[in-house]
């Protein structure tokens, strides 16, 4: 059945151009000024610009040569990889063992959801005291298992050795799996919705051929689930380029030494912080290079089927 | 029937918001560095009750605890059009861009509307901005000094520093108390390395040059003069203490809030902070008050250990757009008025300098208090702190560094020289 069912057109216009100019006024306009502010030297958010940057492109060589934005760079993509193989990875695992259960599944649909509904910040503010270097709930329990070495010094004061979760060596962890835990219930909610749309009789077709269990989910629910993981997957990486309240709640700027860097927190830092906001432009522009990118990669790769 | 009452309410919710818009009561909305765990936090909440309950005007209070991203975060409101009516904020070189942007209005017109505004404060001591007038009417002064955790030392056997107290003693002192399974140094390198570098610079000169800054060559290097010379030395001491494991284990990833939080638990031994600390350890550690002494930072060559950093470095602006707006101006005028007069300021001050022509008067001082009167009639000498003379750009790129000095990965030349090309 054709879209245009209605012989006057205008009508459907007229409802639409509200949206677009609201649109075109507070996304695509200030996006384009974006991209001419990075060509331009302005000191300040709301400060006029001092004319061109000497050289004009002086903010792209930068990017190439700038230590701290390789380092973002790295840790975003790392983060998109654990978000993609640990957010929808898990989320799709739930999903499908929620499916396959009759009672208690809207129990567990609002549990796995509700992280969703938590501010960010707070969820940042409650990481952080779990994993504070001293006293912090990790690490004493760490000390009541015996996992942590203790020292007995000349004046009878026991010192433990702490784990720093915030040190180069963990910071990684500390950082991704707050991030990932936080949104496995958005792309959970996503899948078991999909889940839901496949029709029962497909399953029972598949039951009486013989399949069953992990056959089941390889031949029937994975390739009428391509559309929505594809979704999914497109999601989680935009959204793991652009990340920033969580990480920036626990880690502020850059920490440990500069190394903590993702695109998102650097842009803030850059612009809000450093006053630099050209330069802080031109990251905002790489991050929607970035995530046009691979978000079409992923759709390629997981080329959505068009025949169910 | 759902639709009528669907109707009925929307029509309630409209007669409300015209109700409130035309109230008689105005809303101020303030920013102060009285945020978070502030010392006087509590202060400022009960003047800001008072001057409602005296008005009947509302305090939207946006304040939040004084750090670089706080100071950032104010010059882009004010660069947005997003600034409050009244502003507490430094009256040094980070209040140089919104009074000359325009953005807050003079003392001397405040005078040409209300002639006894701030009346009770000595102009001689109002900073003066660069245009030669004043903006900003001061609250209390500050000092920054060491602070001791007596129980600590008495742990380790060693005695509370005196007026004489050399950098010797002290790095004899930290590493007794580092091998007694103490922390020497409560400090966040990662956040507010700021008190131990502005007294590592005055080791290496002296008070009367406290307040000289490096500076950049035509060449765009750093002019290798006497000024850099004793930054770059300054640096090296800090980087020194960081080696020997003088700071805490975790200094470069810890908050100021976490390491404070030692000290005030007794787990490490120094602190330098500010006059604003008294107000905390009198609000959060009250039970171990008697623990903490405030004493004088260990003197190096031509420094003294009595030769200390101080001043009056902050004060209340109201902003151009609150002036221009005739519902909020009165109430303005009347929120600073009230928050800098003699009675209000007297329960923020304890051993602070201010600028009252008939000076403050504490209330009973507590132990900490008593002991930083003790420490303050020892002072030589008090100058301002030099990183105020600079742009909070070059500041805020020098302190991001200093993590980078300390583990080897830039060196202290480098680390000013990229600063001082921001200031």
């Amino acid at each position: 059945m054709s879209s245009m069912i209605y012989k006057k057109k205008s009508p459907l216009v007229l409802f639409l151009l509200p949206a677009f100019a609201f649109l075109i006024a507070y996304l695509y306009y200030p996006f384009l000024q974006n991209i001419c502010n990075t060509f331009l030297n302005i000191g300040g958010l709301g400060r006029a610009a001092q004319g061109l940057n000497s050289p004009w492109y002086e903010n792209y060589s930068r990017m190439l040569t700038d230590p701290d934005l390789r380092t973002a760079l790295k840790n975003t993509v790392l983060l998109t990889v654990c978000t993609v193989v640990f957010q929808v990875g898990i989320a799709l695992i739930l999903a499908l063992l929620v499916d396959s259960i009759r009672v208690g599944s809207k129990v567990f649909r609002t549990v796995y959801f509700f992280p969703i509904v938590i501010s960010a910040t707070a969820l940042g503010l409650m990481f952080n005291l779990m994993f504070l270097y001293k006293g912090g709930m990790v690490n004493q329990l760490l000390l009541k298992l015996g996992l942590l070495a203790t020292e007995t010094k000349a004046g009878g004061k026991l010192v433990v050795q702490w784990l720093d979760w915030k040190d180069s060596s963990h910071f990684l962890f500390t950082m991704f799996m707050p991030v990932v835990w936080q949104y496995v219930g958005f792309y959970f909610v996503i899948l078991i919705t999909g889940l839901n749309n496949i029709p029962g009789e497909l399953f029972e077709a598949a039951a009486l051929d013989g399949a069953s269990g992990l056959k089941k989910i390889r031949y029937v629910t994975l390739p009428l689930l391509r559309n929505v993981l594809c979704t999914c997957l497109v999601l989680a990486i935009t959204g793991a380029l652009k990340v920033f309240d969580l990480p920036w709640v626990m880690f502020g700027a850059g920490m440990p030494q500069n190394q903590g860097w993702l695109t998102g927190t650097y842009m803030y830092d850059q612009t809000f912080n450093k006053m630099n906001v050209d330069y802080g432009s031109t990251i905002a522009v790489l991050i929607v290079v970035l995530g046009v990118v691979l978000s079409n990669v992923a759709n390629r790769v997981f080329q959505p089927a068009e025949d169910y | 029937m759902k639709k009528i009452t669907a109707l009925l309410l929307v029509l309630t919710m409209c007669l409300g918001f015209v109700v409130c818009a035309h109230a008689d009561s105005v809303t101020l909305n303030v920013v102060t560095s009285y945020g978070g765990d502030d010392g006087n936090r509590k202060n400022f909440e009960n003047a800001v009750a008072a001057y409602e309950e005296s008005t009947g005007n509302k305090v939207n209070d946006g304040s939040a605890t004084s750090n670089e991203e706080w100071k950032a975060r104010v010059l882009t409101d004010f660069e947005t059009g997003s600034e409050p009516d009244v502003l507490f904020f430094f009256t040094n070189a980070d209040s140089e861009p919104i009074i000359n942007a325009g953005k807050v209005v003079s003392i001397e017109e405040i005078r040409s509307v209300y002639p006894d505004y701030a009346e009770n404060m000595k102009d001689s001591m109002m900073a003066v901005a660069a245009d030669g007038k004043h903006y900003a009417v001061p609250s209390a002064g500050f000092w920054e000094n060491m602070f001791v955790n007596k129980a600590v030392l008495d742990a380790c056997g060693i005695a509370v520093p005196g007026p004489d107290y050399t950098w010797d003693q002290f790095l004899a002192d930290c590493q007794t108390i580092k091998d007694n399974g103490y922390t020497p140094i409560a400090c966040s390198l990662f956040e507010v390395p700021h008190y131990w570098f502005e007294f590592a610079v005055m080791n290496n000169g002296s008070l009367a040059t406290q307040l000289e800054v490096p500076t950049i060559g035509e060449d765009g290097k750093l002019v290798d003069d006497a000024v850099a010379q004793k930054w770059i030395a300054a640096l090296n001491d800090i980087k020194a203490l960081y080696e020997a494991g003088y700071f805490p284990e975790n200094t470069l990833t810890a908050t100021d809030a976490e390491t404070v939080a030692l000290f005030g638990e007794g787990e490490a031994a120094f602190l330098i902070d500010g006059s604003w600390k008294c107000g905390y350890f009198s609000e959060n550690h009250a039970d171990t008050l008697e623990d903490y002494v405030v004493c004088c930072v260990p003197g190096k060559g031509d420094r003294p250990a009595t030769d200390a950093i101080g001043g009056i470095s902050m004060g209340y602006f109201i902003s151009t757009k609150a002036w221009n707006d005739p519902a909020k101006q009165a109430a303005a005028v009347a929120f600073v008025s009230m928050l800098t007069s003699d009675e209000t300021l007297s329960t923020f001050v304890t051993t602070e300098v201010t600028a009252l022509k008939n000076g403050a008067s504490p209330s009973g001082l507590n132990a900490i208090q008593e002991s930083a009167a003790a420490c303050n009639a020892n002072i030589t000498g008090v100058v301002g702190a030099v990183q105020d003379t600079i742009t909070a750009e070059a500041k805020g790129q020098l302190f991001s560094s200093i993590q980078k000095v300390v583990t080897g990965q830039m060196t202290p030349a480098e680390a000013i020289e990229t600063a001082m090309k921001l200031n």
